[in-house]
């Protein structure tokens, strides 16, 4: 036997030890599969360029809301303006832009790599199939668009509460909080269906994401003319981001500022209609997806 | 012998207007088992519907004992699979794609990360695996969708060309290494790819679709029993190994040169005639043995045939 002096020793061969422990099937195959696309759409573990645009979207989202809370917190009362603080529904408005930004990266970096990169073939030869594949999918996109949907309100919320600005007593401040998250959950779901739907069409990325824009700027424009033309609002349901801003105020209470005299009925109806519309849009999509052949 | 791990029987596969598969029926033992056959026969297909990712259009497919068209998750679960593109995610790192494929196959996280290292020092890569798999090459992206195959301990793995784009040294490397996986630790590998070189060197049975048909199957041995005659090689100066041969030839028999081997065939009496000629002529012998086809003669004989099932080799059951 040869004597090995101190770091001379080598490992030849590691050997080979079998996993007896338990599997925790399609669940955990699942929640795997939603903190790694998370962790990708926010590029997490990722170059520091991939972090850059998601982390900027959501610093502009919540801008707005750190900045009433900072005046809440800094200045008397009676020295800020009533018209000052936007309400609940409003909020969206300040940071619709940073929201469409934001919704049109994240599902294509979640749903378009993984058809480019060969991923979707890795995961469809394990515990998954198409449908929880996508259920994966689906509460990782929304999850990440919750993040602008959601959060800045419930930041909101929970600083008016401890500054006393906000809703009052029990009663008023869950009537509040279920409205908060009523809203964030109708725009996350919206968000979430309609760019799945899209980034479900192409394996590249950029082009998924220049057709979310797309679609929200010509569904703007031409149901903006149409509201003009036919003299009626109700057409502007057929425009996702303006769908979304009615729909917060209708949530909160608040009168409608821009799809006037039309029932929530119709505009709950669009919503439904985008949102399982997107979502239909990419099971079949991902349905006749041939994977390998 | 043991029960098969994969049984394929009377499989149909059409893409539109392609017959892919046709009547394919086979049965996948423990070790390792090369699927054979030129490109577009199938075999990608076959590996998808084991799978359960297409089903088959007639027959059925039993992995584990289980239909992956109503099992598929438990099946692949079991399953590791490395598939024929070289496309990985190129801002990923190796050990962290080989951990997250664990993970998704039921491996708690602490585990998955210790065999995601683990496999990646099976493979060659240990050094290499905080990497980002786009500066990788492609041989070290094929080790990488191996290690990611082999992470999670499954009891199957289906290998769909590994050595595509590997030089020698590394396809080499490769070979022993699939060799291992299925000797030393026990793992049952599918092993698809179009080289007979590499089936014929490192499985103990071959499956051999041909026109979509299964043209050949079952242990390597019996495949290679075939060959008529005897194998014959030498050792003496060249007029004592011709002298030797001549007097083989007056009997009547059929001599033909193969490299260093001469193959010899003639009547029931051929081994003791070659036997005495070669002691006569004071010739050494080498080795002397029945002659073996190889996979390539298989291969080219059923391809040659007017219905590939003619000349079809049934396992033994």
């Amino acid at each position: 036997m040869t004597d090995l002096g101190p770091g001379e020793a080598r490992i030849l061969d590691r050997g080979y030890r079998h996993y007896r422990g338990d599997r925790s099937g399609v669940p955990g195959a699942i929640r795997s599969v939603v903190l790694h696309s998370v962790q990708r759409a926010m590029g997490l573990r990722r170059t520091l360029w991939a972090k850059v645009l998601p982390f900027a979207a959501v610093l502009i989202a919540y801008l707005p809301a750190i900045v009433f809370v900072g005046v809440i917190a800094l200045f008397p009362t009676e020295d800020v303006p009533t018209d000052f603080l936007p309400s609940y529904g409003d909020y969206y408005s300040f940071v619709i832009a940073a929201i469409m930004v934001f919704v049109a990266v994240v599902a294509p970096e979640v749903l378009c790599t993984d058809r480019r990169t060969g991923m979707l073939g890795v995961y469809l030869s394990s515990p998954l199939n198409r449908d929880t594949y996508l259920v994966a999918k689906a509460l990782a996109i929304g999850s990440v668009v919750s993040l602008v949907c959601l959060g800045p309100p419930l930041l909101m919320l929970v600083a008016n509460v401890l500054q006393s600005q906000g809703p009052t007593g029990f009663a008023d401040i869950a009537l509040t909080f279920v409205r908060v998250l009523g809203a964030g959950l109708a725009l996350t779901l919206l968000y979430t269906g309609v760019t799945m739907g899209i980034a479900s069409l192409t394996d590249r990325k950029s082009v998924a994401s220049a057709a979310i824009i797309l679609l929200f700027l010509v569904s703007l424009s031409v149901t903006g003319i149409l509201a003009s033309v036919l003299d009626s609002d109700a057409s502007l349901v057929g425009s996702v981001t303006v769908l979304s801003l009615d729909l917060a105020t209708r949530v909160h209470g608040e009168r409608s500022q821009i799809i006037l005299g039309t029932s929530s009925v119709v505009v709950w109806t669009a919503w439904f209609i985008w949102t399982v519309g997107g979502f239909a849009l990419a099971r079949f999509n991902l349905k006749r997806l041939q994977v390998s052949r | 012998m043991a029960a098969p791990v994969i049984e394929v029987s009377g499989v149909d596969k059409r893409w539109g207007t392609t017959q892919v598969l046709s009547g394919t029926s086979c049965a996948i033992l423990p070790g390792v088992t090369g699927l054979l056959g030129a490109n577009g026969a199938g075999k990608t297909t076959l590996l998808g519907m084991i799978l359960g990712l297409h089903t088959p259009d007639a027959g059925h497919i039993r992995v584990f004992g289980l239909d992956p068209a109503t099992a598929g998750p438990e099946i692949r679960a079991r399953v590791g699979y490395s598939p024929e593109h070289h496309l990985l995610p190129p801002d990923v790192k190796a050990v962290d794609f080989v951990r997250h494929v664990a993970e998704v196959h039921g491996l708690p996280r602490r585990e998955a990360t210790t065999r995601a290292s683990d496999a990646l020092w099976q493979v060659g890569l240990g050094e290499e695996r905080g990497r980002a798999m786009g500066t990788m090459s492609t041989g070290q992206r094929q080790r990488v969708k191996l290690a990611q195959a082999l992470a999670h301990d499954p009891k199957l793995v289906l290998l769909d060309e590994p050595t595509d784009g590997l030089d020698p040294v590394q396809r080499d490397a490769m070979l022993e290494l699939i060799h291992r996986i299925g000797h030393e630790f026990s793992i049952t590998v599918l092993l698809s790819s179009h080289l007979l070189e590499e089936v014929e060197r490192i499985c103990d049975a071959a499956v051999i679709i041909n026109g979509g048909r299964v043209a050949a199957s079952g242990p390597l041995d019996i495949l290679r029993a075939g060959g008529e005659g005897l194998a014959v090689e030498l050792d003496g100066t060249e007029a004592e190994v011709n002298a030797a041969l001549t007097a083989v030839y007056a009997t009547g028999a059929q001599i033909r040169v193969d490299g260093d081997r001469y193959l010899i065939t003639g009547d029931d009496r051929l081994f003791e005639v070659v036997r005495d000629a070669v002691a006569s002529a004071g010739v050494g012998i080498r080795r002397l043995g029945r002659r073996t086809t190889s996979l390539e003669e298989v291969f080219l004989g059923v391809g040659a045939a007017e219905d590939p099932r003619q000349a079809s080799v049934e396992a033994p059951r």
